[in-house]
């Protein structure tokens, strides 16, 4: 059994030309930051494919998953031209499919339609990771750190805390976490505990017999975000 | 929008950056200019296209005046359209215009400041000056 940590890489489209490379970049940020941030880290696509030593040979020691904006799948065609096989190859348009149109490139003019695709390329993506990680853990015995770890080029976003069973508790982007809800109308009492939870759930491991004070706890400090509070900020 | 370069137009090719806020603000100045500014003047294409040696890529940068906006000194646009065989009219970097705002806070990979935009939009304005300079030489394709 190894105890060399595995993170996998993740190396998104450029495609600064189409709104589903913008889609991409924003959506591996939010993994980065928001959904797997101890399990993963980005490189840069262009200066990977340009020759950057250090970052070719990350990509050839470790599990690498592409997330390409379109068919032409930059991202994949230089990470195997230069480093070998892909764990996984995701494409942006085959996940949203209709979804994407009418998103726009610049984030000056997203809205509610790019909000979304952002998040459902980002669970994927995650999904994607859990499934590497699980393989890769299965056959190396290999964990990622449980914390201090970060990304090739900046650090996790803050997470905000909770009071659990007597013990401080933190969820990377909570705040974000919150937003998210609050954009999807999830309201701030007794009928909305049970879907910030199951949110949560995708990014934060709860135990089952912790879940009724987690319920709680969410609630609270959901209130006191949509009240303008600073505890999950 | 997309990779097609119509004739005449400028290419503005940014930085793919995406660890820090330099990249975000290369790609936001240039899609001022490409989608505001100057929309039928100056199109943009995909980085990671020319540099996968893509045939209509390398084509567009070979026979249309080139503007690259690079967020670091590792300058890959820059670099990359120099490989590919196109001209570079300009480079600009994303650097240099932050020494004019000492201490500004222009935000994250993901998402610019009031400040992060106002680094931008001057960005944008030396695109555009360097358009108008290269339409008015007759510099706009080779």
């Amino acid at each position: 059994m190894s105890a060399e940590i595995t993170k996998v890489g993740i190396i998104c489209c450029s495609g600064e030309a189409i709104a589903e490379g913008t889609i991409s970049r924003l959506a591996t940020r939010r993994v980065l930051e928001l959904l797997r941030p101890n399990a993963t880290v980005t490189l840069c696509l262009p200066l990977f494919l340009a020759g950057n030593e250090g970052e070719r040979n990350f990509a050839k020691t470790h599990p690498t998953i592409t997330i390409d904006g379109c068919d032409k799948q930059c991202a994949k065609w230089g990470t195997e031209e230069h480093s070998g096989p892909v764990s996984a190859a995701l494409v942006v348009t085959d996940i949203l499919g209709t979804q994407a149109t009418g998103c726009h490139r610049s984030s000056r003019q997203a809205s509610q339609p790019e909000k979304e695709a952002v998040w459902a390329v980002a669970e994927r993506i995650a999904a994607e990771v859990d499934s590497v990680m699980a393989e890769t853990e299965l056959r190396d015995g290999a964990t990622a750190q449980a914390d201090g770890a970060h990304c090739s080029c900046s650090s996790p976003i803050p997470g905000g805390k909770l009071a659990i069973a007597g013990a401080a508790v933190t969820i990377p982007g909570l705040s974000l976490i919150f937003e998210q809800c609050a954009e999807r109308n999830i309201p701030a009492d007794i009928t909305g505990c049970a879907a910030l939870l199951d949110t949560v759930k995708i990014y934060h491991r709860v135990p089952p017999d912790e879940e009724g004070e987690y319920r709680s706890a969410l609630l609270a400090a959901y209130q006191d975000f949509r009240n303008g509070g600073k505890a999950a900020r | 929008m997309g990779n097609e370069c119509v004739d005449n137009a400028v290419l503005v090719i940014p930085c793919s950056g995406i660890g820090k806020v330099h990249g975000l603000i290369s790609r936001e100045a240039t899609y001022l200019v490409t989608d505001e500014l100057a929309p039928e003047q100056t199109e943009t294409m995909c980085l990671a296209l020319l540099v996968k040696g893509d045939p209509g890529a390398v084509e567009a940068v070979r026979t249309h005046a080139c503007i690259a906006i690079d967020g670091c000194a590792k300058a890959c646009a820059e670099k990359n359209v120099q490989i590919a065989g196109g001209a570079v009219a300009k480079a600009i970097q994303v650097a240099e215009a932050f020494k004019n705002h000492r201490g500004a806070k222009p935000g994250s990979a993901t998402m610019l400041t009031d400040e992060g935009w106002a680094i931008t939009r001057e960005i944008a304005g030396s695109i555009i000056s360097e358009v108008e300079r290269l339409r008015a030489s007759e510099e706009v394709a080779r």
